[in-house]
């Protein structure tokens, strides 16, 4: 079936029989291995997208589910020179990305959870991640970076508007 | 976590995980990311039964299907695909028999994934089911099922058929010291089956060439072990075959042998039919069929004076090793090496068996049998502690090992050792003292009555340590090189891979530091075996102190023809010479841009591409006797962990761990605090969550949703300390840290958890039902549970 959606801010149409998950119609038909398959069963959220804004496993959704919506994957997540966004350089300067097959899940839990709340706790921030699985870091880092981009988007708040790309809106 | 030196401008500063940024940009490309033109996409159809013979296995079916382009099985290996390191007791594909579940029988290719998986159903086997044996003492008994193909062929136990290995220590004479002890402990400790759970699953591309040769992308630990074991199988010669390593979805040891036997499969399939091939594996696919931590039962006999000093101590281990024994012997001597823990005895003696068994099979997994030993002996430790009327911390440090004692395999430990700088930390920044004596003492928890019991704390402490590098497991160098390219910038290559863990970044401060170069400038090359250096396997977590000290070498190399280049441009002496910067300023105080010297060292003729091997200083371990040095140096480390422990669900919330480790200097700190943060957290999970339980050899969980690993939402903040003493001969000081950092939560926790609830569980993980109830509900394994999970579900 034919189905149309914005992808990354930019509008997409691709042939996909409808069983299609919306990982695979992501990875391969249109070429974007940003999102990883973990687990396949909705466990692990190294497949994490936006879709219409909520977080979700893209291994559980089909892809019939994007017809008409938004969907934002971790190749729309840059800064508006294209470059890494300010959550991106965080990890990586906190030391939050070792093998890294669960950052780019990581990226769109915490953006999603940045999206509603500017001022996370600890456990906040635990909870937004509890869908997200990393067998390699223990959280600790991923946790601290997040924290700090927090902190300095509300600083930033009202200045220059939102901080961090996401897609081209 | 600690103070960095002033004499070095790279090294353990904080610095950035040099693929960080491309992996947080989703850019990285990891094996299931590759795309060739005309690549074929591989499954394999794997045994559902734990020991069968095949009767009947025919390929025809599948290939008759649509989109097929070719299907192996054993016979299209040389030798039937025979292979296995240290025991060559396995097959590419199963050959005759299967004996386990998930054993891989044959490999079909087609155009896509689901025609392949399609395929791969339709293939006709006939399976013969035969006894199995799933008790590792059971498979000891006269007339038990035989696993392997033959009986072992060497040592004391040649002729045996379900004993891999035996491994033993001999230092002094415990049983009559024993015999005078005031206190005996005789317990025994069990463990389970831990699953590595890398998030990203085995994963193999194999790229035929018009010569016939092939390229074989993986995400493997070592490839140059992987070419080997390919040559082996394949008949191609070496110099046919290149194995590059991609990026490593993580691996914690669980990438070797489990990667080796997707690559043959692959490449097998690419050669026959011509075009690239393919091969992941789904979750289900990578749990059921991939090995794990090694079940183990380890009885210790420990014996002290009535004032609590240790005196002997005899440990008797059965290593479950399952099917094959991929380097469970290996796992089994390291384990006996430490199985009586970092403490000063007069006599020491452990014997090891390692045993075959239908239970899956069992390999390398981060700390390497000094999980199961550390857990075991640290256990022990508390118990015989409390015997004395001791203080857990205050016991350990009255025992533990300082520098000039013998440890329990014999040898004197020359060099610094910080295990007692650990303890009083831990003890310190956890509030122990307070803490200890506020929760105690906890009446046995009630079992079973409703209600009653509500929330308890409790503290605990553990302490470890760790045989660095391989030790006596084998031939333990590394090679690098360090090349200046025409643009200025700086490669490197190293024969010890990064799977996740930061070596890449390792690499490059010491590069850096070496030559005196931003680490901007330098790029680590993919591991490949056509450019860089042969260096064994990546295990033991050796990448920082052998791969560095090469690393090193080849960097002091080339940094000495720059300064000579610089001296010459300079007309003064080299040791004239000195750096600011990335600059190098003579006598004159003139000073030349690095790009200046590096031309000017072009204009002389002189090569800038350097390489080094550095090689473990020579000792020797006597496996016949048990007796010798089995590493050249030790790291060190204390743990303690608090729970909280709801009495009436069973359910215990690990509340804070506190960490020290004695690792000599840290390069790279915040990759150090992530190996820390990491370790532990797969031992929290291996305390009380994680157990592939094998029913009569079947598996139960499968997947994430019923194999829990820790979540963010599970884990509590980990702080964490180092203490860097002095080790001459690691690159600026560096021993190593990413297994060791592992072993102390387990036995912490469980620890803590006899302070909360009064009981002593000596089985890890204490599951919830255990400590609601004392013993594990049974979730049986079943056929159809591992059907489902290899493509044959309804
Ligand atoms: S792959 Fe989608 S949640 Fe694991
Ligand atoms: S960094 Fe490896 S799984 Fe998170």
């Amino acid at each position: 079936m034919k189905i149309e959606f914005t992808l990354n801010g930019a509008p997409v149409t691709v042939e996909a029989p409808a069983r299609t998950t919306l990982l695979a119609l992501l990875r391969d038909y249109l070429n974007l291995t940003g999102a990883k398959e973990g687990c396949g069963v909705g466990e692990c959220g190294a497949c994490s997208v936006l879709l219409d804004g909520q977080l979700v496993n893209s291994c559980l959704a089909l892809a019939p589910e994007a017809h008409g919506g938004e969907v934002i994957t971790i190749e729309g997540i840059h800064a508006p020179d294209g470059g890494p966004n300010d959550l991106q350089i965080a990890l990586v300067d906190y030391g939050a990305v070792q093998c890294g097959y669960c950052t780019p899940g990581m990226v769109m839990a915490a953006e999603a959870l940045l999206m509603r709340n500017l001022n996370p706790t600890r456990a906040e921030i635990r909870a937004a991640l509890a869908g997200n699985l990393c067998r390699c870091t223990g959280y600790v880092q991923i946790i601290d970076a997040i924290e700090a981009v927090a902190r300095e988007r509300r600083t930033h708040h009202g200045e220059h508007g939102e901080h961090g790309e996401h897609g081209e809106r | 976590m600690s103070e960095p030196n002033p004499n070095l401008t790279y090294v353990g500063k904080p610095a950035r995980n040099v693929d960080g940024i491309d992996k947080a940009m989703g850019r990285a490309r990891y094996v299931a990311d590759m795309r060739v033109p005309g690549m074929l996409h591989a499954a394999a159809l794997y045994s559902t039964q734990p020991h069968a013979r095949i009767v009947a296995l025919d390929v025809g079916p599948a290939l008759a299907m649509p989109g097929v382009a070719a299907a192996v099985t054993a016979g299209d290996f040389v030798d039937q695909g025979r292979w296995g390191w240290p025991i060559k007791d396995t097959h590419m594909l199963a050959f005759e028999r299967v004996r386990c579940v998930g054993d891989a029988i044959a490999a079909v290719a087609a155009e896509t994934r689901e025609q392949a998986r399609q395929a791969v159903r339709a293939i006709k086997l006939e399976l013969e089911a035969l006894p199995g044996v799933f008790d590792p003492a059971e498979a000891l008994e006269p007339g038990a099922p035989p696993i392997p193909e033959k009986p072992s062929e060497h040592g004391a136990h040649a002729g045996k058929w379900n004993l891999a290995e035996t491994l033993i220590v001999r230092n002094g004479d415990p049983d009559l010291i024993l015999d005078e002890c005031d206190i005996v402990l005789d317990e025994t400790y069990t463990f389970g089956h831990q699953e590595h759970a890398y998030l990203e699953t085995e994963a193999a591309l194999a790229i035929p060439h018009a010569d016939g040769s092939l390229t074989v992308y993986n995400n493997c630990q070592s490839p140059f072990i992987a070419r080997g074991h390919l040559v082996t199988v394949l008949g191609l010669p070496e110099d046919k075959i290149q194995v590059i390593q991609a990026a490593v979805g993580g691996g914690f040891g669980g990438k070797d042998d489990a990667v080796y036997k997707i690559s043959g499969q692959a490449a097998a399939l690419a050669l026959k039919t011509g075009r690239p091939v393919l091969l992941t594996l789904t979750r289900e696919e990578s749990i059921v069929t991939s090995y794990k931590r090694q079940a183990s039962a380890i009885r210790l006999r420990i014996g002290m004076d009535a004032d609590g000093r240790l005196r002997a101590a005899r440990a008797n281990l059965l290593v479950d090793s399952g099917a094959y024994a991929s380097v469970t012997p290996l796992v089994g001597w390291r384990a006996s090496m430490h199985a009586a823990g970092a403490y000063r005895y007069e006599a020491v003696h452990v014997d090891t068996d390692v045993v075959y068994t239908n239970n899956g099979y069992s390999g390398a997994f981060r700390g390497f049998g000094n999980i199961q030993a550390g857990a075991a002996i640290e256990q022990a430790i508390d118990e015989l502690a409390e015997r004395a009327g001791i203080d857990p911390i205050d016991f350990r440090l009255k025992n533990a090992l300082r520098p000039g004692d013998r440890a329990m395999t014999g040898n004197v430990i020359a060099h610094e050792i910080g295990l007692s700088a650990c303890l009083e930390w831990v003890r310190a920044a956890s509030d122990w003292d307070r803490k200890r004596a506020e929760y105690l003492p906890s009446p046995p928890s009630p079992l079973s009555h409703k209600g009653r019991g509500g929330i308890r704390r409790g503290i605990g402490a553990a302490c470890y340590f760790h045989g660095s590098s391989l030790g006596a497991e084998g031939a333990d160098y590394a090679g690098c090189t360090v090349t200046i390219e025409n643009d200025y910038g700086v490669t490197l290559t190293a024969g010890l891979t990064d799977i996740g863990q930061g070596s890449r970044t390792v690499y490059t401060l010491i590069a850096a530091e070496a030559l005196g170069v931003r680490p901007a400038r330098i790029k680590v090359l993919r591991p490949d075996t056509e450019t860089m250096i042969e260096s064994g396997p990546t295990s033991a977590s050796r990448a920082t102190l052998v791969g560095g000290n090469a690393m090193r070498a080849a960097g002091l190399k080339l940094d000495r023809l720059l300064r000579w280049a610089a001296a010459d441009l300079f007309h003064c002496a080299p040791a004239q010479v000195i750096r600011d910067g990335e600059h190098y300023v003579g006598p004159a105080e003139e000073p030349a841009r690095f790009e200046a010297v590096v031309d000017h060292a072009r204009a002389l003729g002189l090569t800038l591409s350097a390489s080094a091997k550095w090689g473990v200083p020579g000792f020797k371990w006597d496996f016949e006797t048990g007796a010798g040095q089995p590493y050249f140096c030790y790291v060190f480390g204390a743990q303690v962990a608090e729970v909280e422990v709801n009495i009436d669900t069973g359910e215990t919330r690990v509340l804070g761990v506190w960490a020290a480790h004695d690792g000599g200097t840290i390069i790279f700190p915040q990759g150090a605090a992530g190996q820390m943060f990491g370790g532990i957290a797969q031992g929290i999970g291996y305390a009380l969550m994680e157990d592939i339980r094998f029913d009569r050899g079947y598996l139960h969980d499968v997947n994430f949703d019923n194999y829990l690993i820790p979540t963010a939402a599970d884990l509590p903040d980990i702080q964490g300390h180092y203490v860097e003493t002095n080790f001459p001969h690691g690159p600026h000081g560096a021993k190593n840290l990413a297994e060791p950092v592992m072993i102390g939560a387990a036995p912490a926790i469980a620890n803590a958890l006899y302070q909360a609830t009064g009981r002593r569980y000596r089985h890890i993980p204490v599951t919830l039902e255990r400590v609601r109830l004392g013993y594990d509900l049974t979730r049986p394994g079943s056929e159809r549970t591992c059907r489902a999970a290899l493509g044959f579900g309804e």
